[in-house]
Parts: C-alpha cells; structure tokens; sequence
C-alpha cells in the first residue's frame, strides 16, 4: 500500500511540470494561429480603427506575447483566476461551467451506452470466433469505426425528417427547453437523445468491441486457462475467469475516455445542435478568444492527466502484479 | 385583499391611460381581427454576448436588442424605410439646420417607471459617446463644423420630456444615426457605473444577469435565458404602440428564440413547422419552393427583390497601392479596369451561381432604395464583350509577345495577377472562378488564392493584395458606408494611400486621388451637412455615376432577398417588391 501511495504522490507532481509545458505549447499554438480577436472587426465599417485600437488595450492585445502568457499564468497561480472570454467579457471559468451540465450528462450516457453494448457483444463473439454473428458484428464495428459521426448524423437526421420524424436536432422540442422536469418532458428527450447517442457512441462501440473480442480471445488461448480445464473446473467458472482477465486493458481505456467526454464530438454537437461545450470551443477557437480556448485546453489535458492516473490506481488496486511491479 | 386589487387595477389603468400610444401602421397591421397570445419562436445562432447594445459587437446581441427589447428616439419605417417617430413622439428642427428639439412621448419601462428625458440623455453620455463602450457611435456623432474641426454633437436636458440636440453643422444623416440609438434606463444602469473607469459600462448586463434587471422600452422583456439553447421574451404590458383598432400591441405573449448554431438544422427545423420566421438563402430556396408547392409544408416562401443589408453584393477590386510596379501603374488605368467589366460575365454568374435568383450589379444602393438609388447606373454598367475586353487590353500594350497563349508586359514578362478571395460564403469563390475563366479566354493569367476569412479580411486591411473578391453589406443611407466608399476612409482598401494614417484620427491624402476620387470625397462632405433631401438626394446621384463610372470597383450581383414565414402567422404581407413584412410586435398567430 504503501508503494501505492509513493506511486500516486509522485504522479500529482510530475503533473505541474507537464501542465506547463502543455500550457507553453498551447498558448504558442493560439498565438500562431493568423490574426487575433479583433480582426472579425477590420471589415465592419460600424467599428472605426480608433476602436479598434481602443479595444486592443483593454484586452492587452498590444502587449507581446510573453508578457500576456505570463500575466495569465501569474493570475492562475495568485488568484485562481483563468481569465476573462474577450467576447463575453466574463470569467471563463464561471463560461465553461455553465455548459458542463450537458456535456458531461450526454457522454456519461453515451459512455454507459458504449460500454453495455460492446462488453455483452465482445464477450459473445469471443466465445463464438468465426462464426457468422461474429463476421456480421465485426463488418458492423468496422463501419462504426470509420463513418464520420458528422456524416453519420446527417445521414440519420435526412432519413428521419423525410420519414416525418420531427424530433432532430437540440435535446428537447421548444415547448420543453427550460420547462420544470415532467414525464412528459422527460419521453421528449428520450425522443431526441437516440439519435446523438448512436452518432457519438457507435465508433466507440466498435472500437470497445473489437478491443474486448481481442483480449478474450487472447486469454481464452492463454495456458491457465488450459489448465483451469485440466482441474476440471465448470465451463461457466472457467468463462468467468476469462472474462476478468481480459477486462484488465479495458480499465486503462476507461481512463483514457476522460477527457473524450469533454471535447470527443465537436463537430458532430454542432450538426446535432447539442447545448455542450463543444460548439462554444469551436467558436471560441474561429474568434481567437484565446483565453477561453487556454483554459478549455488546460483542463483537458488536466483531465487526460487525471484520467490516465484513476485507470492506473484502479488497475494497481484490480490487479496485484501490477501493484508489486 | 379585494379592495387592494381594486386599488391596484385603478392604479394600473391610470398608468396605461397616461402612455401615449404610437398607432402602427395600417400596412403592418392589415389584419382587423388578430389574435392575441401564444408564443411566436424564432431562430438565432448563438447566445447573445450581451443584453446592453453598447457593450457588445455580437449580431446576436443585435438581433435581440434591437426592436424586440429596446426603442431608439426615432425609427425605420419596416416597410418604406421612412423615419417616424419612436420614443420620441416629434421633433423640430431650428431653421439653421444646428439644433433639434425631441419631445418624449408619455411612456413607461418595462418596470412601470417613466422614460424621461435624464434616460436620453444618459444614454448618449455613458454609452453613445463613452469612446471605452465597445459599441459606441462617437464616430457617427461626432462631425466637422464650419472650420473643418471634428466636434462632437452635444445633448441638453430642457425639461423632463424635451432634450435638444446641439450639432456643430447641419447634419444629414442625423436622424439615420438616430435610428440605432437605443435608449437604456438611467435609474438601473447608473448605479452599476463605475464613474472612474468608463471601461465598466462593457460589463453590465451580461448573460449571467437576473432577467429581471434587465429594464426595457421595447415590446418584449427578457424572461428567461437557457444557454446556448433559447431566449424567452414576454410580452412588455408597458409597450408603447398600438394597432390601428385599439389593441394594445404585441399580440403574443411571448417571442422565443431558438438557439441553432448550424444552418442545415435551421432549416430542418423551419421545415418541420418549428420556426416561424427566417431568411432562406438563394441555394435553399429552390427545394423549399419545391416542398411548399408539393403542398404538405406548414409554410409559405417569399422572394422578393434584393432589400436589407445582407447577403451583401459582391465587387471586384484591383489594388492602386499594389506591391508590384508594373500591375500598379495598369491597374491604376480606367481603361484597363473597364477591360476587366468587359470580361465580367454577369449573366452566367448569375445563372450559375445564384440559379438566376439576383440582380447584376446592386452595389452601393439597391434598387428596392427609393430614396437614393440612381437608374442610371444600370446604363453605365458596360455589358459582358470579350472582344472589346481584349481590343483594350491590346491597346494598353498587353499582347503575347512569346506565343504561349498568354499575355505579357511590354518587357516581355507574363502578364499576370492574383485574385484573393476568402473561402466563405461559396459564391465568392465561385464568382472568381468565373472570372478568371472568362479572362484566360483573352489570354489573361490569374491566380487564385483562396483563404479563410480572417486572413484575407487582415490582407485586405494591411493592403497586401493584386485583385480581390469582397463584398459590404447595403445601408439605406449612404451616409452609413462613408467609411467604406469615400477615399481616405479605412475601408477604401483597394487605394490606401488616399489615407493618412500617421495621424489621429487619420486624414486624407488628397495628393494620391485622382480628380474623381477628390470629387466623391468632396460629395460625402457636402451629403453629411446637407440637410434638403432632395439636394442630398442629388449628391448620392452623382456618386453613384462616378462609382459605376470610374470603377474604383466593379460590382458583380446582388442576390435577392428569400423568406418564409409559418402559415399560421398573421400580418405577414407581400409588399409589390416581393417583401414580406413582418415585426415581432404586429405578428399573431391566426
């Protein structure tokens, strides 16, 4: 246990060296990008060039870039302070929270939705290989895997407008969106939801699918499991055994799927029409509002970090070699 | 209990018998029966930054504040685009044309208190013409006296109703810019002010503001926010016009705004009935004609001749200050820019790129414009001719010396230039697909360098361009496009060094115009302080002339106007232009 404690304090700290150069790397990349937040103006005559001028002091704009990076980080690090969106002139922080209800709600369902498809489907062309359901799934994954979502979306949003289905696009019809929680507003959303939850979930459920098919297999041929035979166990036992031991690499990619809930599906939330913070990213990017898109990328790369050390402690805690080693 | 709602409904009709009502205009409300109530959505692409019109630069923000929350002084006719009276019930004017009276109508906020003069004036001191609001108009309140010296246009309380208006010179355009003046209420805004930091009006009423502070003059109030979801506006019962019949207007109860970022999903939404009112672009228009005329859509389409400011009309543009000698001293020639008319294909483009769904040219004003657009520019188009096109290429020198097809300099070298052009929206692209097709015909090589939108809008700002492909949106004033079509202004692209811009603000540089250029400087000049319609009107003629004339650029197409509206909407009237008018306050659901 002990180790277990040395192994997570040792990976919190190596996290703050990495945050930063992940912050150099971001802000430089921002900065490279041509143009900044004030040249969506240049073009419109309502706004004079003594405006523009007035506005790139207000925002700093007309400080060097070093200077501006390391204003910012000071402002993180004394005050907690992520900075301020240019266009919405509030805090980005108190902007990104505002869209996380959404954003985490729909890929911890896709999520759930993923896994309970793809494990089942895994385990049972595993345990069938080479048969037709397991060629017929594996075509289906493959198609999953490779089909753009954006594409995915709006081929099943044309098919369903002209078959008369009304319920495309956003999460709730109008009469419903900011109504108090009634079963009917609750079946209206279940009306919308089947379809982001098949576009965002079904190249994860392919890619889960295969992941899992692969690793049982590989354990089913693996020679304990030969001689959990030869002790004369239950089929159904030795299933059992199988099945924990190949879910083992699955935890790491549980891990990984963090930071996929916060930005996996921009393009297809914005076909979608879905209220996360997905679409308000890629907006903050297209208007260089670059201190939103900082701090949106910092926290992403905070959760990649986070997620990648909960599957490792939850791998050390579901398997002893690992913890040893 | 009962006594004190007799009380209150005493009080109440007091109130509403104290406004004085604006009677909409017949046009507008051609229904005698409307409905009241309901709820009328909308669409919108994203939520607005800001519920304060001068702390934002948001089209959003725009859409939602102007009219359906907030009142100016005085207003657009929707229909003919004439000014009429809005808070301000009358003004008049002293005979030197420098001072205007504007007597406040007897109307309310939205929270029941008087709109008085002290809000007026407000308004003009912290937000119009606070240079540190994001979108103030110091610049379009701002004009040369008699000397020539910028000066400001002041403002002074007379009493609690009258304000009068003090301008260094008579001003034209005055009422115009008045247009887009919306009032905001002094008694809730000024507290939040920080006195010593002008920069802190940027930050009121922003979107995390209860729905209840926010105060309005316009026909609806805010009464909900659901981030990048919807916008719901109920009906302001303090409003201040009525329908010619006696009811008081709007006619819903609410006016929601769908939050859709993704045109396609617009569009779907629209066709499913959702919807209610939108504008439809020329390449949708078809299929949804198609589906209406099938006869099972829940809407009715509208085309209608080019009117408004967007989709804005396409130019071409050859760069006077270009980097390169030699494409600098030919694009400076009118003969060879009227070559390049020659080698527009109008008509194809047209036909190709907005499926024969715009005008050629409707370039600085558009036809549907009675009040300043001239005729004549329709002659002085110079018609599509690749014959001539190439005589007058050959005359200037521009012939193939070495036989590989293409034209080159006098000193042999390719004759050849660059056409920038930015990637959305796609006509322009396609337009400069056109014609540098049509110009390799006459042997002319072009490049085209297709870039996104932000860069090319910087190139063109910085000048660093041959030709390019742009468009601006119509006004209905030219006043309004002084900054883009008078020299020395800072989006005069295609000749920047008309412009000073060593000083502060920056000046002309009247040594770099040409004689037609001084004389639409001078034009603009003399329009701005011109208070005789009819005398301005003659000002704008001859610019125009000389624009289509000279062609400082040459404009392509505009394309026309598209709409549709849920068939269930009332008031919703075809003008002869094909307009359907519609506001969010004469609108009912039959």
């Amino acid at each position: 246990m002990e180790n277990l404690v040395s192994f997570i304090v040792r990976r919190i700290l190596i996290m703050i060296p990495m945050m930063v150069i992940v912050s150099i790397i971001c802000f430089t990349i921002t900065e490279l990008q041509p143009g900044d937040f004030l040249s969506q103006y240049l073009d419109n005559p309502r706004i004079s060039p003594e405006q523009i001028e007035a506005l790139k002091r207000e925002l700093g704009l007309d400080k060097p870039a070093y200077y501006r990076y390391f204003l910012w980080v000071r402002n993180i690090v004394t005050k907690l302070d992520f900075g301020y969106s240019f266009s919405y002139q509030r805090p980005v922080f108190e902007l990104i929270w505002e869209r996380m209800g959404w954003t985490v709600g729909i890929s911890l369902m896709t999520i759930l939705l993923q896994w309970l498809i793809a494990i089942p489907l895994g385990i049972f062309s595993a345990f069938r290989p080479y048969s037709f359901w397991d060629y017929t799934f594996a075509v289906i994954a493959f198609i999953g895997i490779s089909i753009p979502e954006f594409f995915l979306a709006l081929i099943l949003m044309y098919f369903a407008l002209n078959a008369g289905y009304t319920y495309i696009g956003g999460l709730f019809s109008p009469e419903f969106i900011g109504a108090p929680w009634s079963l009917a507003k609750f079946i209206d959303l279940l009306k919308h939801l089947w379809i982001p939850l098949i576009v965002i979930g079904v190249s994860g459920v392919g890619g889960l699918y295969r992941i899992m098919r692969a690793n049982l297999l590989d354990t089913i041929g693996s020679p304990f499991i030969t001689a959990l035979r030869a002790r004369g166990l239950d089929e159904a036992v030795i299933k059992r055994h199988a099945v924990k031991n190949a879910l083992n690499p699955l935890v790491s990619i549980a891990g990984m799927e963090l930071p996929n809930v916060f930005s996996g599906t921009i393009i297809a939330s914005i076909v979608l029409n879905l209220p996360t913070i997905g679409p308000f990213f890629y907006n903050a990017l297209l208007n260089h509002d670059q201190y939103l898109v900082m701090s949106f990328l910092m926290f992403i790369a905070f959760i990649t970090q986070i997620g990648n050390l909960l599957a490792d402690i939850a791998l050390a805690l579901l398997d002893p070699r690992i913890r040893i080693a | 209990m009962r006594k004190l709602l007799v009380w209150f409904l005493v009080v109440l009709s007091v109130v509403l018998l104290a406004t004085e009502f604006f009677t909409e205009d017949k046009m507008l409300c051609s229904s005698s029966q409307p409905k009241t109530g309901g709820t009328l959505r909308l669409a919108l692409a994203s939520t607005p930054e800001s519920f304060l019109l001068y702390g934002s630069l948001d089209s959003s923000a725009y859409t939602v504040i102007m009219g359906p929350l907030m009142s100016p002084l005085v207003e657009y006719h929707p229909i003919t685009n004439e000014i009429r009276p809005g808070l301000a019930k009358s003004w008049t004017v002293s005979s030197d044309g420098k001072q205007v009276w504007f007597y406040l109508r007897d109307a309310l906020w939205s929270d029941g208190k008087p709109i008085t003069a002290d809000d007026v004036i407000f308004t003009m001191q912290y937000f119009v013409m606070n240079k540190y609001a994001r979108g103030n108009s110091v610049d379009r309140f701002t004009i040369p006296d008699e000397k020539g010296v910028n000066k400001p246009i002041t403002w002074t309380k007379i009493n609690n109703k009258v304000v009068r208006a003090e301008l260094p010179s008579p001003y034209g355009a005055f009422l115009t810019v008045l247009t887009a003046v919306y009032i905001y209420p002094k008694h809730k805004l000024e507290p939040l002010i920080d006195k010593n930091d002008l920069a802190s009006v940027n930050k009121l009423w922003l979107t995390n503001v209860s729905p209840s502070e926010i105060v309005v003059n316009g026909p609806y109030k805010l009464s909900q926010v659901i981030v990048d979801q919807k916008i719901v506006l109920e009906r302001n019962p303090y409003f201040w016009k009525k329908d010619p019949y006696g009811n008081q207007l709007p006619y819903f109860d609410k006016l929601e705004y769908l939050i859709i970022k993704d045109p396609e999903i617009r569009l779907a939404k629209f066709i499913a009935g959702e919807i209610d009112y939108m504008a439809i672009s020329a390449a949708d228009y078809p299929r949804l004609k198609q589906i209406e005329v099938a006869g099972n859509a829940p809407y009715v389409t509208f085309a209608s001749k080019p009117v408004g400011s967007t989709p804005s009309p396409v130019h071409i543009s050859f760069n006077f200050d270009t980097a390169n000698p030699k494409l600098r001293e030919i694009f400076r020639k009118l003969e060879f820019r009227e070559a390049m008319e020659y080698a527009l294909n109008r008509n194809r483009i047209i036909e190709e790129v907005y499926n024969g769904l715009a005008i050629p040219g409707g370039g600085l004003m558009l036809p549907t414009n009675k009040a300043f657009y001239n005729p004549k520019v329709e002659q002085l188009m110079r018609p599509f001719d690749l014959k001539k096109a190439a005589s007058i290429l050959d005359s200037l020198g521009l012939v193939d010396k070495n036989k590989d097809g293409l034209r080159d300099f006098p000193d042999g070298t390719t004759f050849e230039f660059t056409i920038l052009v930015q990637n959305q929206p796609k006509d322009y692209q396609q337009i400069a697909y056109i014609f540098s097709e049509e110009l390799k015909k006459i042997g002319v090589k072009t490049n085209l360098q297709i870039l996104d939108s932000s860069v090319v809008g910087q190139m063109f700002g910085a000048g660093n361009f041959e030709c390019g492909i742009r468009a601006f949106g119509n006004q209905p004033d030219p006043q309004l496009r002084k900054a883009i079509w008078q020299p020395g202004q800072q989006l005069y692209y295609w000749h920047y060094s008309t412009m000073n811009r060593n000083t502060n603000p920056p000046s002309p540089v009247f040594s770099e115009m040409f004689d037609w250029e001084k004389r639409i400087w001078e034009i603009f000049e003399k329009a701005q302080i011109e208070m005789n319609p009819k005398k301005r009107k003659a000002l704008y003629d001859e610019w125009q002339e000389l624009y289509y004339k000279y062609l400082p650029v040459i404009f392509v197409a505009r394309q026309m106007n598209f709409f549709g509206a849920h068939k269930s909407l009332g008031n919703v009237v075809q003008s002869p232009e094909g307009l359907p008018t519609f506001t969010v306050w004469t609108t009912f659901r039959k």
